[in-house]
């Protein structure tokens, strides 16, 4: 039977909490005997997910969950806040030309993550947004 | 994993070269951009991002080196990073920052090209 490990935590919004989930994921990997640079690309996606849902789910006292199902040949994250939620599509694709000479050149969160995994599905209503994505290992 | 941001800078051959290891979050991209701005009103416009020791990185981090290439671009200066993880270079890639930033494999690879 092909090997399954699952890791769940609730993440408060504590200063680079991020970095937890990091840490959590890649003693699964090491656990599971997959190397390092399969799942430096994960990094990023965990990183922006576990920030995005932090910083604007808009809760009174952010928190969120996060999932991962690690076999061999795939990672799933699983990033779940408990917000007012958004419409995804309402959210424009930054593009750089245009960053250079705004006022803010952040936002790029989702498409970071969009580009970087090979499934990624969002969820949202009023009740919060999970965010499924799926990275390849082989 | 090395999480604490950490920063050195040096002058080399009109060059601001500067070496980060840790994690480039908010605060270690404001740290930088900080360090860039103290040089670059002393007249340095030729950046080397060594990026060797920081194995993560948040696209907010990010967001504070647009803002040096902003300013690079209104005087045609240039920004060249060096020392790459490929999930870093690959997230500086779909965030567009090579299309006005340089890559280079090391420090002195980057001068050369800022020479």
């Amino acid at each position: 039977m092909e090997e399954n490990i699952k890791l769940k935590m609730m993440l408060p919004k504590i200063h680079n909490i991020e970095l937890v989930a990091i840490e959590g994921m890649d003693r699964m990997a090491k656990h599971m005997g997959i190397l390092d640079t399969k799942i430096k690309e994960a990094h990023i996606l965990v990183t922006e997910a576990v920030i995005n849902a932090l910083e604007h789910s808009g809760q009174k006292r952010p928190r969120v969950r996060v999932e991962f199902e690690l076999t061999h040949e795939r990672l799933i994250i699983f990033v779940r806040d408990y917000g007012k939620g958004f419409e995804p599509e309402s959210i424009e694709d930054p593009d750089i030309n245009k960053k250079l000479g705004a006022v803010s050149k952040r936002g790029w969160g989702l498409k970071l993550m969009k580009s970087m995994s090979d499934d990624f599905i969002i969820e949202s209503n009023e009740h919060g947004t999970k965010i499924t994505i799926i990275k390849n290992l082989v | 994993m090395e999480s604490e941001f950490k920063l050195a800078s040096e002058v080399n051959n009109n060059c601001l070269i500067i070496h980060t290891s840790g994690y480039i979050n908010n605060e270690g991209g404001e740290k930088i951009a900080d360090v860039f701005h103290h040089h670059f009103e002393n007249g340095i416009t030729r950046i080397v991002v060594n990026l060797e020791k920081s194995n993560v990185v948040n696209s907010i981090g990010i967001s504070f080196l647009i803002e040096i290439i902003e300013k690079l671009n209104d005087v045609g200066g240039k920004m060249v990073f060096t020392n790459l993880d490929p999930a870093i270079e690959k997230t500086l890639t779909i965030m567009g920052l090579f299309n006005f930033a340089g890559k280079e494999a090391t420090v002195n690879d980057a001068i050369k090209t800022l020479s």
